[in-house]
């Protein structure tokens, strides 16, 4: 171990040491912070008629945080699991930072609904009589066992390396590493009791993943607004949440790739894989976009279509376009034929693309509310300071989260590392004569009449 | 074969009682699981108990609990197998 752990000195740095940049990034997330508090005091003070909120739009940048941050929790999770189940060896650097992700997105997605409600002692009556036969219960539901399974599946993976941290690291915070890890001694057994509950949360992990953004899809498409009572709305909703998870991943690789230099690990064949993921969830966007404007234009309900002009030449035309080419023109442009330039193209893309996702949410939130079917009169929404500084806090809130978890754990997981270099050749190339069809042939191959050594 | 690690030489020894405060700590992370699940699981037969006093579809609550809760119970016992599992396995230490 301590061999091994001289080749990974490099991922227990960022825990040993706090650079200045540490403190400049902490103080300016501290500022946004602070902005996002003082939003909410004013709220809390003058109550919701501090925001744009108003009738009929009565959900504006709250409930679209909301839908985006859950949807960037299906970076981790969904990902990570996809990629240890399909052992993807190139995972190993990456599962952890997505895994975190996950779990620090969903504390602040979540909280957005508090947020929302205005008068936040009003949670104690969705405790006490909460009606389980509203969607509304059901994201409560889907979200609590999602962060509950996300906490469990980062937590799982990350035991060998704090007993690393343990084993290393003798500062003031070595008690919290001796509990957290749990008397971990890295025996055969332990090894097999976390690999086996692993395997069963990665598999568990997919679909309650699915099923979140799939509830939280329900929230809109179980009403009969214009524009929101559809079907597709729960595929939709998965593909944007994956297309918004792995951008946002792939921000993160980047920015602690140069803050904790970290090139020997995240190499630019990560990024051009995770580009291509890239390439594939936009045209998939694409497609799922198309079609859920093709069924409401080929159904021609005035009040659909009403909602409809109002997104293609009316007076959400700019976000509706903006939000069509962050998510699909330039993520095309900058995605294809990836072998060049790689790092800087992908991180293009993936901001234009969390940018796109969010105004997708707007998008989708507050033009149906603002021409809606019952006989309010058409409203308009203007975000006042409170709602931009609740927007800012939030991702202040999720940043903080994230680097303050990397001032106390390993972002990479050195023991996926440690044995990705000692197993994990040997095994994919058995697993490589596996795929194989069983020959009778001595281990030579014919090409072109010519033998081949093997 | 796994070898298991020991910690480097120079690491100070922990005292007898910090030792016991530490399993104190992890065997509490370790009930955790039942604390917390059990209270979601009582939450949700709360809210179904509500709806059949309420006549408010009780059907619905039923219907969408019998999906969360076998959920949150296998959570439970994965977490068990897996804190429980790893803390009694302390020998090679």
């Amino acid at each position: 171990m301590a061999e091994r752990l001289e080749v990974d000195e490099l991922l227990l740095d960022p825990i040993r040491k706090t650079g200045r940049g540490f403190w400049i990034a902490f103080a300016a997330l501290l500022g946004l912070i602070a902005w996002g508090a003082a939003a909410y005091l004013t709220q809390l003070r003058v109550g919701l008629g501090g925001t744009g909120l108003q009738q009929p739009v009565s959900w504006g940048f709250y409930v679209t945080n909301f839908v985006f941050f859950i949807g960037i929790s299906h970076a981790g999770t969904l990902i990570s699991a996809i990629l240890r189940l399909s052992k993807a060896e190139w995972r190993r650097p990456v599962t952890r930072m997505a895994e975190v992700i996950t779990c620090m997105v969903l504390l602040v997605g979540g909280g957005q609904i508090l947020v929302d409600l205005g008068r936040p002692d009003r949670l104690l009556n969705v405790i006490q009589y909460g009606r389980y036969q509203s969607p509304l219960l059901w994201d409560a539901t889907s979200i609590t066992a999602y962060l509950t399974a996300s906490t469990v599946y980062l937590y799982l993976p990350m035991i060998p390396d704090i007993a690393i941290l343990r084993d290393n690291l003798h500062g003031k915070w070595n008690f919290l590493y001796r509990v957290l890890a749990l008397g971990w001694t890295g025996s055969e057994r332990q090894h097999q009791i976390l690999n086996r509950a692993i395997t069963i949360m990665m598999v568990m992990v997919i679909p309650i993943a699915v099923s979140v953004h799939t509830v939280v899809s329900f929230v809109f498409s179980m009403t009969l607004q214009p524009m929101w009572h559809s079907t597709i709305f729960g595929p939709y909703f998965v593909v944007g949440a994956i297309f918004s998870g792995i951008a946002a991943l792939i921000i993160a690789m980047l920015i602690f790739r140069r803050a904790y230099r970290l090139h020997a690990y995240l190499k630019p064949i990560h990024f051009q894989y995770l580009g291509q993921l890239l390439l594939v969830m936009s045209l998939l966007w694409f497609y799922f976009t198309f079609a859920e404007y093709l069924t409401a234009y080929y159904g021609g309900e005035p009040e659909e279509m009403k909602v409809f002009w109002s997104k293609f030449t009316g007076r959400f035309r700019f976000q509706f376009w903006a939000m069509f080419t962050c998510n699909f023109v330039v993520p095309i442009v900058c995605l294809t034929r990836l072998k060049k330039n790689t790092i800087p193209r992908v991180l293009i893309a993936s901001i234009t693309i969390v940018i796109g996702m969010w105004l997708e949410r707007y998008i989708i939130v507050v033009p149906s509310l603002s021409a809606p079917r019952l006989p309010f009169q058409e409203g308009s929404y203007a975000p006042t300071w409170v709602e931009w500084g609740e927007l800012a806090g939030s991702f202040g809130l999720f940043s903080m989260f994230y680097l303050l978890f990397t001032k106390f754990f390993p972002v990479i997981s050195i023991w996926e590392m440690k044995e990705g270099r000692h197993q994990a050749i040997g095994e994919v190339m058995e697993r490589v004569k596996s795929y194989l069809p069983d020959t009778a042939e001595p281990a030579t191959a014919h090409a072109g009449g010519t033998e081949v050594a093997p | 074969m796994r070898t298991p690690h020991a910690p480097p030489e120079e690491a100070p020894q922990p005292s007898p009682g910090e030792d016991r405060l530490v399993r104190f700590f992890q065997y509490a992370i370790a009930c955790t699981p039942v604390v917390f699940i059990g209270g979601i699981i009582g939450w949700v037969t709360h809210l179904i108990r509500t709806s059949l006093r309420l006549h408010d579809v009780p059907s619905g609550a039923i219907g969408i609990s019998l999906v969360s809760i076998p959920v949150f119970i296998t959570l439970m016992c994965v977490l068990l197998y897996v804190l429980w599992g790893i803390l009694n396995d302390r020998r090679v230490r």
